[in-house]
């Protein structure tokens, strides 16, 4: 056991999995020599060598074309995109090659690779260092999302992700990077791809929340000690394929449904998540589910950053409102 | 006196050691000068200073941790060419977020991130408790199954949803599980939401034309049928001599007028109601047949019942009893003119104590008006007319004759009750001095 | 054409000043008149002091993330004040000193930087592009903004700047590709500051220079010393006068140093050596513009002192302005959207206010417990 940052996590799955496996390669621009531009990848280029671990020039679309390439022809890529804000450069094999080749082929020429990317906002950084974009790929059939929202999680679904046998684009919220620590053992262990976390147990209302919001979430729940709410939190983890089974359960336990996220609200994902609740859980809804999002405008700089990320108070507001509402 | 904290330069360094001291107590620095060399993790930075002045005191000595917060150094600004006396060394942050100021193991990597700043700290958060999720939550735990359609008409028919019975699939209720439900939770005649129902016969209906009713004559329909269910009522009626209110209302009228006010007979009449509703409130009551209760009303809300072109609406004249018989003039304009305009609020039709209906205008005499439920009694007011009368003195003279209908709610207003409260309106308005003397 | 003259494929550097101020090129020394060239001096001076003082700011807590300039400004400045005030400039994230010459102010520089997108909103006629961030987007702007000029007959120019490590990028080679074949008025300056973040040189690109590159596009490509601010001016006027005659873009390498970090948040140390940084640093390119302007009698001590005290009062005061500065406000954050934002944003917007002025009262009610007269709105 070891206490750890989500950061420290994702580097010691990485040490774990590349000494397990030779196949496993991890490459990215300045993901070599320095270890990332926030040090995830830092020493493994000097235990690897350069042959394992290596620096790219910038170009994210050669980045994602030579991983889906060398996925095909016997290693296991963990490719990086420096910022999620980047990633549309190398879009075009996102969603045209990267979730296709298994179909495309019938089976013969899969792709098991790992792409990473820190994401999401909340760090005053400038423009495209702060987007949530996991929609964008959700909406790609054969490519599998997560984002860990703790050092434990992160470790055990970074090592999954690695053994996965599909694509998985891994999201690392890089608000929370080395915000808190928690105990991780230094074995390997896997978090199933797939399975969502219940964070805590009620009856009233279902929160459903993933990355830098989980913590956020659970800010406004202390906050909302002496109202005597019984709240279910869930952290979905798994984006792709999401774990419907465990959120309809227990939306039917409770009746009503929030559903948290810092992206955009049109198309956000809890679209998706709402969408089959309703068509799951219709007969057990108390109250219309709801969703908190970011505004349908671009992430603002850091002056104005506030009014779109969504914070513990605005969150408690909704739970409240959802919790009174009459039936 | 400027304090120099030694602030978080986004390496994600958390503490240092001073290396070196740029400058020692008794040193005037100048904005931007170096102050000290801080050795990091992988850096040694060199911290310049945010404001001209001189150096008052040295927060650490050569060798000393520092930890993000602490102060570095204080800076004396005063006397100082340049401007910079409140130099807050934080940026305005929006949400005010500070760097964590734990305390570092050393070893930490230099996160960098090249953009932003991201929170650092060594928190411990809970260890994982990896929940495998099926097994713990209640599945059968479920709520009640329903539509949200089926909740809402739930909560409007005042049926707690969670106490009936579904005939639906896997236990769901459906409307008509609700209906049910709500319909025996029904009293029968005393139930105030519709009138009874009993079969129409059928006509011939070529012969017949049907015209639908509009919303305000059906709220007319129920009114008086529920009225007519619940309400025994009877009516006493007497006419006197008003020759004298007549003649106080001649001389009046056109002084009045100038002020805008139509002065007719209704608002003496309304006056001495109110009065006489003081002295006898159980006809300003209600009566509560569920509890058995007399609901005696503290204010005297006086209705005016009013012919629209669509029917008859009672607006009523709240706290009646406060105005003045120019003021009850007044306020019988507005509410007629209101009620013909629609244009009167929801509040003007509600709660009101006591109804007049005032036919008077159509010339008629004597009436049984209904009573306005849940109020318990209601005064028809017929048309002043000249009839020869046998005076005190017994000759025949010419009176102007004042005919008033009172029906009465006969479970709790006795006919006596209601001659002597009939007796005081004659009173009063056969002698309006006697009005004039009990005037508050 | 001095272009023609410097063969990339034989690695010839063409320059004028060499780091000693010595005009070592004096066939191709340009004629500038004083006042320009002391503007341009000013201008260098200015980005300078503005640039070390940004990274001072950050160090105390003041400023956000920032991407110094500092050694780059003749390869900015020299090439800026060889253009037309029409002329368009599409910067990428490190042209500072070139958009300062080109006339936004300092304060809009310091308040984008500061977080506040007003920085970008420049006056009327300053024809430049928001700082851009998606490397190797910002030259196909510029090859859109060329394309209209030239069918629209407006005779701009469309400058951009892209990094060495840039060149890697395919948006690069797809822009020039691209802008090569409709002959589009425009020139890419590529400032080779020998690194991208960590990366140095020789790891983004097999190629011996990058000017060479615009062999592939069919156009010409020269490598000029990018601290030499008069080699600078040279080429792009040239390049410039090339444009406007219609014969299509150029590709420039400026080859230079970055003597700072990354962005604020960049340690370098890690993957370079002290002494290579002491060795451009004698290569300085405001030392060398002033020794030359000094020679000139355009220039003296007396004048630089007071220049340096004039720019650390200017720049200082502009910085308390921005700190002092409002935030955005709700408004500003959703009405840039759309032209007219659609009802669902309005609607989202509404009910944000709505919830910003409850919580405040609900704040505001639970501070004045004691007052019983609060009234609610």
């Amino acid at each position: 056991m070891a206490e750890m940052t989500l950061l420290q996590a994702i580097n010691a799955a990485l040490f774990e999995q590349m000494r397990k496996d030779p196949t496993v390669v991890v490459f990215g621009e300045d993901a070599g020599f320095e270890g990332g531009v926030f040090r995830v990848t830092k020493g493994l280029q000097q235990e690897f060598r350069v042959d394992r671990v290596f620096d790219t020039p910038i170009s994210e679309a050669a980045i994602m074309g030579s991983a889906i390439g060398m996925a095909i022809n016997g290693l296991k890529p963990v490719a990086e995109m420096q910022f999620e804000g980047f990633m549309f450069n190398g879009f075009n094999q996102i969603a045209v090659h990267m979730g296709r080749m298994r179909n495309r082929s019938r089976g013969k020429y899969t792709v098991p690779m790992v792409l990473r990317m820190p994401w999401g906002g909340g760090i005053r950084a400038l423009e495209h260092h702060s987007e949530a974009v996991e929609s964008f790929i959700a909406h790609i059939p054969g490519i599998k999302i997560v984002i860990p929202s703790t050092p434990y999680d992160a470790k055990g679904l970074m090592a999954a992700a690695i053994q996965d046998p599909d694509p998985v684009v891994f999201f690392e919220p890089k608000k929370i990077y080395r915000a808190f620590k928690q105990e991780v053992p230094e074995t390997e262990y896997i978090v199933p791809i797939g399975k969502a976390r219940m964070v805590e147990t009620g009856k009233d209302i279902t929160v459903v929340a993933w990355g830098s919001m989980v913590r956020e979430v659970q800010t406004a729940i202390k906050s909302l000690e002496k109202d005597n709410i019984s709240l279910e939190l869930i952290d979905l983890r798994t984006i792709v394929p999401m774990d419907t089974e465990t959120i309809v359960n227990s939306v039917k336990k409770t009746g009503r449904l929030l559903v948290v996220h810092e992206a955009v609200r049109t198309l956000g994902f809890a679209t998706e998540i709402i969408t089959r609740v309703i068509e799951k859980a219709f007969l057990n809804l108390e109250a219309p589910p709801t969703r908190l999002t970011g505004f349908d405008i671009a992430v603002p700089l850091p002056r104005g950053e506030h009014h779109h990320m969504v914070d513990p108070k605005r969150i408690a507001y909704e739970i409240k409102q959802l919790v009174n509402y009459k039936v | 006196m400027y304090e120099f904290k030694f602030a978080d330069i986004g390496e994600g360094i958390h503490e240092g050691q001073i290396l070196k001291w740029l400058v020692k107590v008794g040193d005037s620095v100048k904005d931007g000068n170096s102050l000290v060399v801080v050795e990091t993790d992988k850096v040694n930075a060199d911290l310049p200073s945010p404001v001209s002045g001189t150096i008052v005191k040295l927060g650490a000595k050569v060798g000393e941790t520092i930890h993000v917060g602490d102060t570095l150094v204080w800076i004396d600004e005063s006397g100082t060419a340049t401007v910079a006396t409140e130099v807050v060394p934080e940026v305005k942050k929006p949400e005010a977020k500070p760097v964590a100021m734990a305390l570092s193991e050393g070893k930490e990597d230099n996160p960098a991130g090249v953009v932003g700043s991201i929170e650092v700290s060594d928190e411990l958060i809970a260890a994982s408790t990896e929940m495998v999720t099926t097994d713990q939550i209640d599945v059968a735990q479920t709520k009640v199954l329903a539509t949200p359609v089926a909740r809402k008409m739930a909560a409007d028919l005042g049926v707690d949803i969670t106490k009936i019975k579904g005939s639906g699939e896997s236990g769901r209720i459906m409307k008509e599980d609700i209906i049910k439900a709500a319909d025996t939770k029904k009293v029968a005649p005393t139930s105030v939401a519709s009138a009874p129902v009993i079969a129409m016969p059928s006509f011939n209906e070529q012969e017949v034309t049907r015209v639908k009713i509009t919303k305000l004559r059906k709220a007319v329909v129920n009114a008086m049928s529920v009225a007519n269910a619940i309400i025994p009522m009877t009516t006493l009626m007497d006419e006197f001599d008003v020759s004298a209110l007549v003649k106080l209302r001649e001389a009046q009228k056109d002084a009045v007028k100038l002020q805008g006010v139509k002065l007719t007979y209704l608002p003496f009449v309304a006056k001495a109601i109110t009065m006489a509703l003081r002295e006898y409130p159980i006809f300003n009551s209600s009566y509560d047949h569920e509890k058995e209760e007399i609901v005696f009303k503290s204010h005297i809300n006086l209705g005016i019942a009013v012919d629209t072109n669509d029917g008859l609406i009672v607006p009523n004249i709240k706290d009646a009893d406060g105005k003045t018989i120019l003021e009850l003039a007044k306020a019988i304009d507005n509410l007629a003119e209101q009620s013909r305009a629609r244009t009167l609020k929801l509040e003007d039709l509600q709660n009101g104590s006591f109804t007049i209906t005032n036919y008077g205008a159509f010339g008629m005499k004597f009436g049984t008006p209904v009573i306005k439920h849940p109020e318990v009694a209601i005064l028809g007011v017929g048309g002043i007319y000249k009839k020869p009368i046998v005076d005190s003195a017994g000759a025949i003279v010419v009176a102007d004759m004042l005919p008033l209908s009172l029906t009465i709610d006969h479970r709790i207003i006795d006919g006596a009750d209601g001659g002597r409260f009939l007796l005081r309106l004659k009173q009063y308005l056969s002698d309006p001095a006697s009005l004039l003397l009990r005037l508050k | 054409m001095i272009i023609s003259k410097y063969d990339p494929l034989k690695q010839e550097q063409f320059q004028v000043l060499d780091s000693e101020g010595n005009v070592v090129n004096p066939k191709f020394e340009p004629k500038i008149d004083d006042e320009t060239l002391l503007h341009m001096y000013k201008t260098m001076s200015l980005a300078r002091v503005a640039d070390i003082k940004a990274l001072q700011y950050q160090r105390q807590g003041r400023m956000l993330t920032y991407a110094p300039v500092q050694g780059q400004e003749a390869a900015q400045v020299g090439a800026m004040a060889a253009l037309e005030p029409q002329d368009w400039l599409s910067p990428a994230f490190r042209e500072f000193a070139a958009m300062l010459y080109r006339g936004v102010t300092l304060e809009q520089l310091y308040l984008y930087w500061y977080g506040n997108e007003i920085g970008s909103k420049f006056a009327d006629g300053v024809n430049v592009l928001p700082v851009n961030v998606p490397i190797g987007s910002q030259i196909g702007h510029a090859s859109g903004l060329a394309h209209a000029s030239k069918v629209l007959k407006k005779n701009q120019v469309a400058v951009t700047y892209i990094g060495d490590g840039g060149t890697s990028h395919g948006e690069f080679y797809e822009a020039m590709n691209f802008a090569a074949v409709f002959d589009s008025p425009m020139i890419t300056i590529i400032q080779n500051n020998q690194y991208a973040i960590s990366t140095p040189r020789h790891k983004a690109t097999r190629a011996k220079t990058l000017a060479q590159k615009a062999i592939a596009f069919g156009i010409p490509g020269i490598q000029v010393d990018g601290n030499d601010v008069l080699a600078m001016y040279t080429i792009t006027k040239e390049a410039a006068q090339r444009a406007r005659n219609g014969e299509g873009p150029t590709l420039i390498e400026a080859y230079t140093y970055r003597m700072g970090p990354h962005t604020t948040s960049d340690d370098p140390t890690i993957y370079r050596q002290d002494e290579e940084v002491e060795k451009w640093r004698l290569k300085d390119p405001i030392k060398r513009f002033r020794i030359y302007l000094t020679n000139k009698k355009l220039w003296s001590d007396k004048q630089e002192e007071e220049l340096q005290k004039e720019l650390e009062e200017y720049v200082t005061e502009t910085f308390k302005k921005v700190e002092n500065s409002d935030n955005p406000t709700i408004d500003d954050v959703f009405d840039y959207t759309f032209v007219n934002n659609p009802s669902d944003l309005i609607e989202q917007k509404e009910k944000y206010m709505k919830y910003l002025k409850q919580s405040f009262l609900h704040s505001l009610k639970e501070t004045s417990k004691a007052n019983k007269n609060l009234k609610e709105d």
